[in-house]
C-alpha cells in the first residue's frame, strides 16, 4: 500500500504529468482536456475549489464579526442575570462550564459523551486540515496521513448521527426546527465525504489516489493565492468527492453566522452572564 | 392584529434587545437538556412546557422581524409572525413560567428564560393582552404610594394596634412598639400588607435589640410579576428614597422572593444594603442578640427554598444555621438549595388566582414534600406558602405550613 501511494504521489508530483506506474491509479479524464459538458462540469469544480473558498471564508469571517458587533455593542443588561451559589472566579467559572459542560454531563451523561467527543474531535479536524498548509506543519514532515489517519472524522461522523437520531424522540422531536435536521444533515454529509477520502487514502491499497501530499499542494495553491486548477495537483476519478467536500464546507462557512453553531463564540460570554 | 400594533410590538420588542437578550435569543442550540428541568413540563410532560419551548416562541418572533433568515427563509421553520394566533403562544409561555430559573441550572449555556418571558410580558402589555387582574395590582400598589401621606394615620394606628400580639412573642418590647418611617434606625423593615409580615419580625427585631423601623411602603412588586420594568422601578424606588431619607444602613425585605430580588438585584444600586429578613435572623443568632427555645417543633421540619432568595438572590445556607438551632428533627427535600423544584407558584401565578394550572403543575413539588416524610415545611416566601398551603390542601399531604420568621418568632428565649 504504502508502494502505491508513493508511487501516485511521485505522479502527482509532477502534476499532471502521466507517469506510467501511476496511469492505472489515476483516471484517464483527469489528463484530457475536458470539451462539452466536461468542460462545463471542470469550470463548475474550480469555481468551487478555488474562488468560492475565499468567498465563503470571507463571509465566515465577515458574518462572524457583525453578529458579535450586533450583539456586543447592544446595551448591557439592566441588571446581573448571575445564578447562585456565586462562583469566587466568575471568569475561570464560566470557561470551565463552556469547556466542559458540566450542566450536559449531570442531567444527559450520554449526550455529554458524543458532545465531548464532538467538540474534541472538531478540534482536531481543523489542525488536520491546518497541517495541509506547507507553512503549517503540526505533524512530522513527511507523514502520509492527515492527524489521527481517519479517526477524526468517526469521531465527528458518529456523535452527528447521535445528535440527528436523539432529535427523532419525542419532546426534542416537538422542539426541533427544519433547521435543526439541515444543520446536521449538512454536517454529516461534509464529514462523510472527508471520512471516504481520509479512509480511502488511509487504509485501502486500491483506494484514492489523492494523498495528503496532493492537498498540501491544493492548500498551498490556495495560501499562495495562485488560483491554478486544482485538478493539476488532485488526481483521479475521486476528485468530485474532494469538490463536494469543499462545496459542503463552504454552505458550513457561509451558514455559520446565521446558524445556532455562533455558539462557537458565543457561549463563553453567555456563561458569563450567569457566573458573574 | 392590525399593522399598526405589529409595529408598536416590533419597536417594544427592540427597546429589550440589550446585549444580554440578544445573547439568549442567538445561542440555543435546542439541545434539550432543560426539558426536565421545568415543573410544569416534570408534572404535565408537553413540549410548550419545556423551557425551550417558551423560548423559542420569542427567539422565534425575533427571528421573523430582526434577523435576515426571518425574510429569506422562512421554510427553516425559525419564525413566527406577530398576529393573535402568536400572541396566544406568547401568553401561554409567559403565563406557564415561574420565572424560578431552575432551566439556567440545566442550559449548558445559562439561557434565562424568565429574562425571555419579560419580553413576552412587554409584548402581551403592548398588545393590551396582559393579565388585567395584575396590573389592576400593580396601578392599585403605585396608587397606594403615591396616597401614602393620606393613610399614614390610619397606618400608623393599624400598627399600633399589633403591639399585643407582638409582646405575645416577645414581652419585652419596648414602647413604642412598632415605629413607622422613623429617624435613627439602622435597619428599615419591608412588609407586606397582611399583619401576618410584621407580627413575628417585630418581636424579632426588639428581641435582638435592633433599631429599626417600618417602612410605610409595602414589600410586594406586582409589575415584577407583570413585566413592567417602568412601574418596578418606580415601586422600588419608592422605598430606596424612603431608607435614603431615613439614612438607615439596611432595607430588610419581608418574607418575599420577589420583592427582595426586585430591590437587591433589578433595581440599580442603592446606598444601603439589601438583605432578606432571614439573613438577618441568622446575624442575630449568630452574633447572639437572639436565642431559641429547642423544642418548640413537634414533628420533623424540611425547609422550601424559595427560587428568588436561593437560586435567583445567593440566601441558601442562612435559613438552614437558623434551622439547625430550632430543631435537629430536619430533613433536606430532594432536591434542595440551588436545584430545589419551584413551588410553583411564581411569576405573579399564585397573584393571578390560576390554582388548577397551579395544582396540576406543580404534581412534582407535592410528590417531593411528600418523599420528605416531613410533618412541617417552612420556607421565606410569601409566593411559596401561599402554593405550598395549597398544595398541602389539594394533594391530602397533611402537613403544616409554616412561615420561618414564625417559627422563630415563637421559640425567641424570652
Amino acid at each position: 500500500m504504502a508502494a502505491g501511494a508513493d508511487a501516485v504521489t511521485a505522479a502527482s508530483a509532477a502534476a499532471g504529468a502521466a507517469a506510467a506506474s501511476a496511469v492505472d491509479a489515476t483516471s484517464s479524464a483527469s489528463q484530457a482536456v475536458p470539451t462539452g459538458f466536461a468542460l462545463v462540469v471542470d469550470r463548475i469544480d474550480y469555481l468551487i475549489m478555488v474562488p468560492l473558498v475565499y468567498a465563503a471564508l470571507l463571509a465566515l469571517v465577515v458574518g462572524v464579526v457583525w453578529r458579535l458587533v450586533v450583539i456586543f455593542r447592544s446595551p448591557p443588561p439592566p441588571y446581573a442575570l448571575r445564578l447562585y451559589p456565586a462562583a469566587r472566579r466568575p471568569g475561570l467559572a464560566a470557561l470551565g462550564e463552556t469547556f466542559s459542560m458540566p450542566q450536559v454531563r449531570r442531567h444527559a451523561p450520554l449526550l455529554w459523551v458524543f458532545l465531548a467527543l464532538y467538540h474534541v474531535a472538531f478540534v482536531f479536524l481543523i489542525l488536520g486540515h491546518l497541517d495541509l498548509f506547507p507553512h503549517i506543519r503540526i505533524m512530522p514532515a513527511g507523514s502520509r496521513h492527515m492527524i489521527g489517519a481517519g479517526a477524526v472524522g468517526v469521531a465527528v461522523t458518529v456523535p452527528v448521527i447521535y445528535f440527528l437520531l436523539r432529535r427523532l424522540r419525542s419532546p426534542l422531536r416537538e422542539i426541533s426546527t427544519p433547521a435543526d435536521f439541515l444543520l446536521l444533515l449538512l454536517l454529516l454529509f461534509l464529514f462523510l465525504f472527508g471520512d471516504m477520502m481520509s479512509w480511502g487514502n488511509s487504509w485501502s491499497a486500491h483506494g484514492f489516489v489523492m494523498t495528503k501530499a496532493d492537498f498540501t499542494k491544493y492548500f498551498d495553491g490556495l495560501a499562495r493565492f495562485t488560483f491554478a486548477n486544482p485538478r493539476a495537483v488532485l488526481p483521479g476519478a475521486h476528485y468530485h468527492f474532494a469538490v463536494i467536500h469543499v462545496l459542503l464546507a463552504e454552505t458550513f462557512f457561509v451558514v455559520l453566522p446565521f446558524s445556532k453553531i455562533m455558539h462557537t463564540f458565543l457561549s463563553f460570554p453567555i456563561n458569563l452572564l450567569r457566573r458573574r | 392584529m392590525d399593522a399598526v400594533t405589529r409595529t408598536k410590538l416590533k419597536e417594544l420588542f427592540e427597546t429589550r434587545l440589550h446585549s444580554a437578550m440578544r445573547l439568549y435569543l442567538e445561542t440555543c442550540a435546542r439541545c434539550g437538556v432543560c426539558v426536565q428541568a421545568c415543573h410544569v413540563y416534570a408534572s404535565m410532560p408537553q413540549a410548550r412546557y419545556t423551557a425551550v419551548g417558551r423560548a423559542e416562541v420569542v427567539r422565534k418572533i425575533f427571528k421573523r422581524y430582526f434577523r435576515m433568515q426571518g425574510r429569506v427563509a422562512p421554510w427553516l421553520g425559525e419564525v413566527l409572525p406577530m398576529d393573535d394566533a402568536t400572541m396566544e403562544q406568547v401568553s401561554d409561555a409567559a403565563w406557564s413560567c415561574t420565572g424560578c430559573r431552575r432551566c439556567m441550572t440545566y442550559c449548558p449555556f445559562g439561557i434565562d428564560t424568565q429574562m425571555l418571558m419579560s419580553v413576552a410580558k412587554a409584548l402581551l402589555i403592548g398588545a393590551d393582552k396582559e393579565p388585567k387582574l395584575l396590573t389592576m395590582l400593580s396601578d392599585m400598589s403605585i396608587a397606594k404610594g403615591e396616597s401614602v401621606e393620606e393613610t399614614r394615620g390610619a397606618f400608623t394606628q393599624a400598627v399600633s394596634d399589633l403591639a399585643p400580639e407582638i409582646r405575645a412573642l416577645w414581652p419585652h418590647s419596648k414602647d413604642p412598639v412598632v415605629t413607622v418611617d422613623a429617624d435613627g434606625a439602622d435597619v428599615l423593615y419591608v412588609a407586606l400588607a397582611g399583619k401576618h409580615s410584621i407580627i413575628p419580625a417585630a418581636a424579632i427585631m426588639n428581641a435582638a435589640g435592633e433599631k429599626w423601623t417600618l417602612s410605610t411602603f409595602e414589600a410586594v412588586n406586582f409589575s415584577a410579576f407583570l413585566g413592567d420594568s417602568k412601574k418596578m422601578q418606580l415601586i422600588a424606588r419608592r422605598i430606596h428614597d424612603e431608607a435614603v431619607r431615613l439614612k438607615v444602613k439596611e432595607v430588610a425585605i419581608v418574607e418575599c422572593g420577589t420583592a427582595f430580588r426586585a430591590m437587591k438585584f433589578m433595581t440599580g444600586a442603592h446606598p444601603f444594603r439589601v438583605v432578606a429578613f432571614v439573613e438577618l435572623i441568622d446575624r442575630y443568632l449568630t452574633q447572639g442578640r437572639i436565642q431559641l427555645k429547642p423544642g418548640t417543633l413537634t414533628g420533623r421540619l424540611t425547609y422550601h427554598d424559595p427560587c428568588q432568595i436561593a437560586r435567583n438572590g445567593g440566601v441558601i445556607e442562612e435559613p438552614r444555621h437558623v434551622i439547625g438551632q430550632l430543631t435537629s428533627d430536619f430533613v433536606e427535600l430532594t432536591p434542595n438549595r440551588a436545584d430545589n423544584w419551584c413551588c410553583g407558584g411564581g411569576g405573579g401565578l399564585v397573584a393571578l388566582g390560576e390554582k388548577d394550572f397551579r395544582m396540576k403543575s406543580a404534581r412534582v413539588k407535592a410528590d417531593q414534600m411528600k418523599a420528605s416524610g416531613a410533618a412541617i415545611i417552612t420556607t421565606a416566601c410569601e409566593n411559596c406558602h401561599s402554593q405550598l398551603s395549597d398544595l398541602n390542601e389539594h394533594y391530602g399531604l397533611g402537613m403544616k405550613v409554616e412561615f420561618l420568621s414564625k417559627l422563630v418568632a415563637e421559640a425567641l428565649v424570652t
